[in-house]
């Protein structure tokens, strides 16, 4: 092997580096190094005419690799390869030191920095020199995709995704699309009616001749990588057939059954044979096999005898399909943290105290009241309410850290809808701040607080209890210094949101990071808010964090773009960092194959063996194996020597 | 009791019928009291076996080296092999099998309970005997009987017995083909981790001066690593001395062979070997003892397998070699892992 020409081009980043590292003494300390064969420092290498220069340096010094000494290689790995590949060098032989986050950003001492970015520049001197020239991989692109949630974050990434003329496969658990915004009323800040709003563009979805709506139904198992996915969905039995089921209402007349509600969040009943909203899509009714008493003539069989539209099939069985897409959309929404959890406030045992989402179904025209606030407990109209905010959220000793974002918001908007529904009542909501920036957000705060004449008390509530079939209220005013104690007909608490279930779930089958609080992780909270740490996977709405509609609208759109920009590549470039089994170490012990989170590994004849179509390079497999018998490419284990030995040598 | 006659009845029986090609056992050995590994191979030699409380080698070894080097002479490839193995020993076969390195079927077990007592550690003994040779050990109930010169000395069997084995939770070989003696789980006469447990209430101090006295003491004969099961690698990543080159080894492999550390046997490369080597063995050492048995100058190696073992019992649930099929320690992910340090 002749020897490395490599070029060390250091970066000042402004000051961000050359404040705490001494770049000039970096540059040369690497020109001492044995393959360096030329180095250069720059204000910022970025720039255009940084990228100039390496362009240039490359061909002038007949260069063969490069060493970039700035910030990290998530930044500006792509934006160097690429100069190299510009300047006629096999862009492979391009790496990133990162003397920024790694360095100059954490550390004040210059000395010290300046020292560290040298171990830091070298060890990567020495690693470029044993990197291979390498091709990237081309896949061809399925031009389909899978949008997983149905609710409005879902069904908005469905729509624009097929309008761009792509195929899309929407999946959703539930017997109807909708999610949490078929649940609600009105909608802050304007008031406008929800399901008026969201029914269009379900029957859109319906409808829509690019879209192949799957609802009843859960992702199993994801295989493959961007570009080209293999989705196992679960078609659960509906035992009814959309196309035949006239609504006619006739099965839950009859059927036997009586559960509560889920839809209703449990303030109404439903039968075994249900339909979940006058709105749902699709319109049909579904039998819940859990709680249907045997799904057989013998034991029941109801439903089937009055239907006259024969639309009742006892003989339908869960079905496996599997889906090729190349790109997914994750909408997975969101849970109310559960009242249970909140042993303070009565941990979901008290009458009358009801969560958010039962407050909106209290308040809708579909809902079970008709649209009459009726507490549950006897059915009259409450004539005093207390609303109780941040019940879960921004509490890291005991629930969630975070802020719910959203439930300042639609307390406001429960207190004008209480106000609008009993005129007479009196509204009190507590409150620690009010958080409503957003565009006429302020405003309609405002508007609950003087022209609906609701009192906005600032304090925690500390206790809830039933007293003379009221609730008692007890709590503190703290601008006052008062203690508050009140006698409500009902009380209402905005409840932290959380990641659903279904969130938690899919983040299993699809492999894809969660934060610490469980919501689904984006590749970078700044310039990939709505991609996942895996390529081609995308994130929607209130899976990813608390959002309101508009904001989760915006970026199922933005999510939809994503997909729409990636399937319109005839094929896609992977790169080839992938992992290469050594086999005469290989044992064949298996462990690789169990720690590979892309299924990219298997046994053969008792070796392993890699799948380059759907290795990603993550170095799991490299990691585990205790015999160093696998490796990623251009990250071997000699190369991992080298540079420890790089940073050790003093 | 086990009877050891049954141990031989079933060997002769296997090896009568051919079931199977060879019982790796113990035998009387040519020295003194201790037993050493049989392999007997016609059924005439199956009165040989014995079974007393120096028993302690971890006989899957063989299963080892019989993949190993003994694959081209077999005679009848068929068959399996049948092995005596105590609870640790079984355990130790589990984890060989999850690692895919023999099938199931290529073993037949013949378990043997430790019920009330356990194995022998003969640096324990010597003082009980003042001075005298013991020609023979025994178990009897709760004692071990030994012989000496002057005649019969009995010991309860947890004066002298092996720690692990004091601090053994699962004295019984669960997986097996066929299997003697009780059951007598929960017998553990010492908590779990019980020698760790006290060396850790030490100081960083004196722990650091502990293991650098011991870590000076190493010879790096790697006798540890030789009569360990789980130390199968044909190359062991911390000794490039025994890099193998066979006919898929490619020009690569050669250039990218790293010496992770040197061969003299000082003091940081011997923490470089033993630590790696405890490292590779978590989820995966069945603490059978073996390597601090074996090792020549009494470096306490078992305190460093077993800190791993607990810090995976206690972080993970993780018991190595509870099933075949169940998960590997490190190749394994649980949502309820720690998992928000990765983004
Ligand atoms: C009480 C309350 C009042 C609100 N009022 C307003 C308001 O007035 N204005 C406003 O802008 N916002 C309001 N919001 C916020 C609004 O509800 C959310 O922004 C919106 O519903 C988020 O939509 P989404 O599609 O992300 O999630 P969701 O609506 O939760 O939809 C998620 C969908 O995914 C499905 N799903 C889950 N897991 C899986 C899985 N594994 N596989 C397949 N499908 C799955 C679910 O069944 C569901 O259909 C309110 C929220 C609450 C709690
Ligand atoms: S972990 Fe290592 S030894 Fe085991 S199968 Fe994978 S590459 Fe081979
Ligand atoms: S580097 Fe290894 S673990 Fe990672 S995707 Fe490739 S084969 Fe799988
Ligand atoms: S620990 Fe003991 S057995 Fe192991 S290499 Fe060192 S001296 Fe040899
Ligand atoms: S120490 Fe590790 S690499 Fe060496 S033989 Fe043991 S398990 Fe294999
Ligand atoms: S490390 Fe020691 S105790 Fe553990 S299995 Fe190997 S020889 Fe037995």
């Amino acid at each position: 092997m002749s020897k490395k020409r490599t070029g060390v081009f250091v970066c000042h980043c402004g000051t961000n580096i050359a404040a705490t590292v001494d770049v000039a003494k970096v540059a040369k300390e690497m020109a001492g190094e044995d393959t360096v064969a030329f180095t250069k420092e720059y204000v910022y290498m970025c720039s255009e005419p940084g990228q100039e220069s390496v362009v240039q340096a490359i061909k002038d010094n007949k260069l063969d690799s490069v060493v970039v000494t700035c910030c990290s290689p998530n930044l500006h790995e792509k934006t160097f390869r690429d100069n190299a590949t510009r300047a006629g060098i096999n862009n492979f032989t391009c790496e990133i030191a990162n003397i920024r986050e790694q360095c100059s950003w954490v550390h004040n001492d210059k000395a010290k920095g300046t020292e560290k970015a040298i171990k830091i520049s070298r060890s990567v001197v020495r690693r470029v020199n044993r990197n291979q020239p390498l091709d990237a991989i081309a896949v061809n692109v399925t031009r389909r995709a899978m949008v997983i949630g149905g609710g409005v974050a879902g069904i908005q990434a469905a729509l624009d995704i097929a309008n761009a003329g792509v195929e899309v496969v929407l999946v959703e658990k539930q017997a109807t699309i909708g999610g949490r915004m078929l649940q609600l009323s009105e909608t802050f800040p304007t008031l406008d009616c929800s399901q008026c709003v969201l029914s269009p563009k379900m029957v859109e979805v319906k409808r829509h001749p690019k879209i192949k709506l799957m609802t009843y139904s859960e992702v199993q198992e994801l295989t493959g990588s961007v570009g080209n996915f293999q989705v196992k969905a679960l078609k659960k039995p509906t035992f009814v057939d959309p196309d035949k089921c006239k609504l006619c209402d006739e099965c839950t007349a009859v059927c036997p059954v009586v559960v509560p509600n889920e839809y209703e969040l449990n303030l109404t009943a439903r039968r075994a044979i249900y339909i979940p909203y006058a709105q749902a899509i699709p319109a049909s009714f579904t039998l819940d096999e859990s709680v249907c008493l045997g799904l057989n003539p013998i034991v029941c069989g109801k439903c089937k005898d009055v239907c006259e539209a024969d639309a009742i099939n006892y003989d339908m069985r869960p079905e496996t399909v599997t889906e090729d897409v190349g790109a997914i959309v994750v909408a997975t929404g969101f849970d109310l943290y559960g009242q249970e959890n909140m042993g303070e406030l009565g941990g979901g045992k008290i009458e009358d105290v009801l969560d958010g989402l039962q407050f909106e179904r209290l308040c809708s025209a579909s809902g079970a009241t008709k649209g009459h606030i009726l507490r549950p407990s006897d059915h009259t109209e409450p004539k005093n309410v207390v609303f109780i905010q941040c019940v879960g959220s921004r509490d890291p000793a005991k629930h969630c850290a975070y802020c719910s974002k959203i439930c300042c918001m639609y307390t406001a908007k429960h207190a004008q809808l209480y106000k609008h529904h009993v005129p007479d009542g009196r509204a009190y909501v507590f409150y620690i701040d009010i958080r409503s920036g957003g565009k006429g957000y302020e405003e309609f705060v405002q508007r609950t607080m003087e022209d609906n004449d609701t009192l906005y008390l600032r304090g925690r509530v500390s206790r809830l209890y039933r007293h003379n079939g009221k609730v008692r209220v007890l709590g503190t005013d703290t601008l006052s210094g008062q203690n508050v104690e009140i006698d409500a007909d009902m009380v209402v608490l905005a409840l932290a949101m959380v990641p659903s279930k279904g969130t938690t779930e899919i983040a299993k089958v699809l492999k894809i990071g969660r934060d610490k609080d469980g919501f689904l992780a984006e590749a970078h909270p700044k310039l990939k808010p709505v991609e996942s740490v895996t390529a081609g996977i995308y994130l929607a709405g209130a899976a990813q964090a608390p959002k309101d509609i508009p904001e989760t609208v915006a970026q199922a759109g933005a999510a939809a773009a994503k997909v729409i920009a990636l399937l319109s590549q005839a094929t896609l470039s992977r790169p080839p960092l992938i992992a290469r089994v050594r086999r005469s170490h290989c044992t064949g012990c298996g462990m690789c194959v169990d720690a590979c989170p892309f299924i990219a590994i298997r046994l053969e004849n008792g070796k392993a063996v890699v799948n380059e179509a759907l290795c990603e390079g993550c170095g799991s497999c490299s990691a585990t194996c205790l015999r160093a018998a696998i490796d990623v490419k251009n990250v071997t284990q000699l190369q991992i020597y080298e540079m420890i030995e790089a940073c050790l040598a003093v | 009791m086990i009877n050891v006659q049954d141990i031989r009845d079933t060997a002769r029986d296997l090896l009568a019928k051919g079931e199977v090609r060879a019982v790796i056992g113990y035998r009387r050995g040519s020295r003194g009291m201790l037993a050493e590994p049989a392999f007997i191979t016609s059924p005439e030699q199956a009165d040989e076996l014995v079974w007393d409380p120096t028993c302690f080698h971890n006989l899957s070894l063989y299963l080892v080296h019989d993949r190993k080097f003994l694959d081209h002479i077999r005679k009848n490839p068929g068959a399996p092999v049948a092995i005596i193995a105590k609870g640790c020993d079984a355990r130790s076969i589990v984890v060989l099998l999850q690692e895919h390195y023999f099938k199931r079927e290529d073993v037949y077990i013949i378990g043997v309970s430790c019920e009330g007592t356990g194995v022998l550690d003969e640096r324990k003994l010597a003082p009980h005997l003042n001075g005298a040779q013991a020609s023979n050990a025994a178990f009897d109930g709760d004692d071990f009987v030994f012989t000496t010169a002057e005649g019969e000395k009995r010991l309860q069997a947890r004066e002298v017995m092996a720690d692990r084995c004091l601090e053994c939770r699962i004295p019984f070989p669960k997986e097996h083909n066929a299997v003697f003696g009780e059951d007598k789980a929960g017998r553990q006469m010492e908590a779990p981790f019980a020698a760790l447990t006290r060396f850790e209430e030490q100081g960083s101090g004196e722990r650091w001066d502990f293991w650098s006295h011991h870590f000076d003491r190493c010879i790096r004969c790697f006798a540890c690593r030789s009569v360990c099961p789980m130390c199968y690698c044909d190359e062991c990543v911390v000794d490039s001395i025994t890099f193998p080159v066979t006919t898929e080894t490619t020009a690569e492999d050669k250039a990218n062979r790293v010496r992770w550390i040197e061969r003299s046997a000082v003091r940081s490369e011997n923490i470089t070997y033993l630590m790696t080597r405890a490292m590779h063995l978590a989820g995966r050492c069945t603490d059978c003892g073996e390597c601090e048995r074996a090792c020549p100058v009494n470096v306490p190696i078992r305190l460093l397998n077993n800190k791993m073992e607990r810090e995976a019992r206690e972080q993970f649930g993780f018991e190595p070699g509870a099933s075949i099929g169940g998960p590997s320690l490190v190749a394994s992910f649980l949502d309820s892992d720690p998992g928000d340090f990765i983004r």
